[in-house]
């Protein structure tokens, strides 16, 4: 059990130091880095014009106003800031498996998840972050959050970056099954997301059933958005459910897929 | 003939590609299915509890309108931009200006050869199904509609390819255009009428999107409504002023550049 313990902290230690190696990398070019982080946080903000316009145009559907759509943006742009910008390693997979430039990591005794998601670092999703948080900030304000609402925003956006990091890994893991599986993890990837940031109250019957069990979007931003503004007990027993659930499936669905994996027998060094 | 060799040849050998590799159409289609797809059963909702018109503007019209936007986008004119950043960053920009051709022109064709396949799938398949689930617009029956459709969208992929040329070819100067990319990109999105149709927007968002070039290059998205049969000539007038004003730029950026590459060697 010890000995679990002290390994499990050795990894987080390393993983730790990885993404600081990274981020001084990163911030190295400093201009580019800044460039990057401010870009994506004003590109993010052409979703929250749609929306407040739409909202404006159509008016409230479902209950879901302006301040929802902010609140949903926030929690979906820092759970996407958070995993794949510390996490960037595991958008790189599909090029790691095609060039065969993964046989460096299986020969790591490092955990091989770690070792890969904390192998780059995504500068642009800091500002995805950065714009999260603002959101959410706003999101606070606009709603009069109380202690619990705010303590409620707090852990959903440990949840619901638990879920996004889960489903990044299942998304990238089909790298494993597919020639040139870039496009394919991007398609993928893109299915999951889109939903992920459109107005959570157009999401209704089948397809809201859809979006939270099969495809799960709607926990990334929705949900999370309705509990707080609900302060739904039963919604928050049931994300914290589905977060075990994804996480201990992506793991898995990882573990049977490097079994896939055949070397191409490159002749690189890493980079 | 030798001016449409190029093109043709280009043309030809990455559709045949695209045939064999079919990724980039499980691609694409996952694309439109996740967006377009959510969206129509987004408004049919929205519209239904609107009682079928907002703006005078049934579901129908804004449906086709959207549907015109996502089936432009999977041509994929805005990638131009990172490729002629990556032939910057890789120095290959150094080999293609040696050859006996116009750098620009086969950037273009080549952009327009990797869309090409999915886009003429897609919009098939996807057009079909749509009028299969809900019909046309009464607008698609004029001659007006039949007559300008194709030449609103020849201006917004010379548009786009300029626009988003301009983009990449600030990669000269600043290396990492991805930040300049990102606006521009999403000033598109917003203006041509992706998530929001065109007909829904507020009055000064509509002007902003009529008179500025983001938007001209997404005028096929007007062309659904009933407006479009009597100021057609209104877009096609400032579609053809953003061509001739951002392909002078791009002509001037262009030559610019060319005094920009150094040749490293090695």
């Amino acid at each position: 059990m010890e000995v679990n313990y002290l390994n499990f902290m050795k990894e987080i230690k390393f993983a730790l130091y990885a993404i600081k190696k990274n981020l001084q990398n990163s911030a190295e070019l400093k201009t580019s880095f800044l460039m990057n982080v401010f870009g994506m946080a004003i590109n993010n903000t052409a979703f929250i014009i749609i929306w407040v316009f739409f909202v404006k145009t159509v008016g409230v559907i479902n209950g879901w106003t302006a301040a929802d759509i902010i609140g949903l943006l926030g929690f979906t742009t820092i759970c996407f800031g958070i995993v794949l910008s510390v996490g960037d390693g595991l958008r790189r997979l599909p090029d790691l498996v095609s060039s065969g430039s993964f046989d460096r990591f299986l020969l790591s005794p490092k955990n091989l998840l770690v070792r890969i998601a904390t192998s780059s670092f995504g500068s642009s999703a800091v500002g995805d972050m950065i714009f999260g948080a603002v959101c959410l900030i706003f999101y606070g304000i606009l709603i009069q959050a109380t202690l619990y609402q705010v303590l409620l925003i707090i852990f959903l956006i440990i949840i619901a970056t638990i879920i996004f990091l889960s489903l990044v890994i299942i998304i990238h893991s089909t790298s494993f099954l597919f020639t040139d599986s870039d496009q394919v993890t991007l398609g993928i990837f893109n299915f999951f997301l889109t939903p992920s940031l459109f107005n959570g109250g157009a999401f209704h019957g089948l397809m809201r059933v859809f979006f939270m069990f099969i495809v799960p979007s709607l926990l990334v931003g929705t949900i999370p958005v309705e509990i707080v503004r609900d302060v739904s007990v039963s919604k928050l027993i049931l994300i914290i459910i589905l977060s075990v659930f994804w996480f201990w499936l992506s793991i898995k669905i990882f573990n049977k897929c490097v079994k896939k994996y055949e070397s191409s027998n490159f002749m690189t060094f890493g980079q | 003939m030798k001016a449409i060799r190029l093109p043709s040849k280009i043309l030809k050998t990455l559709t045949k590609d695209r045939m064999h590799y079919p990724e980039r159409l499980i691609v694409d289609t996952l694309s439109v299915v996740a967006r377009f797809g959510v969206l129509i059963i987004l408004y049919s909702y929205v519209f239904k509890i609107n009682g079928g018109s907002i703006n005078n503007t049934t579901f129908v019209t804004a449906a086709w309108s959207m549907f015109f936007y996502f089936s432009f986008m999977i041509l994929g004119l805005r990638s131009i931009s990172k490729y002629i950043m990556q032939d910057v960053k890789t120095g290959n920009v150094e080999v293609l200006f040696s050859k006996p051709i116009s750098y620009m022109f086969y950037r273009f064709w080549w952009q327009i050869g990797l869309g090409l396949y999915s886009f003429i799938i897609i919009t098939i398949v996807g057009g079909l199904s749509l009028y299969l689930a809900i019909g046309f617009p009464s607008t698609f029956t004029s001659s007006i509609f039949l007559f300008t459709v194709p030449f609103i969208f020849l201006g917004g992929v010379v548009l786009s390819l300029i626009l988003y040329g301009i983009v990449g070819l600030l990669a000269f100067w600043i290396q990492d255009i991805n930040p300049v990319f990102w606006i521009v990109d999403k000033a598109v999105m917003i203006l041509g009428g992706s998530y929001l149709p065109v007909a829904l927007f507020p009055l000064i968002m509509y002007k902003i999107a009529l008179y500025s070039p983001f938007g001209a290059s997404q005028f096929l998205t007007h062309s659904v409504y009933e407006s479009w049969q009597v100021n057609w000539y209104e877009l096609f007038s400032i579609q053809f002023f953003w061509i001739i004003i951002l392909g002078f730029t791009l002509y001037l950026m262009f030559r610019g550049a060319k005094k920009k590459v150094s040749v490293n060697g090695g």
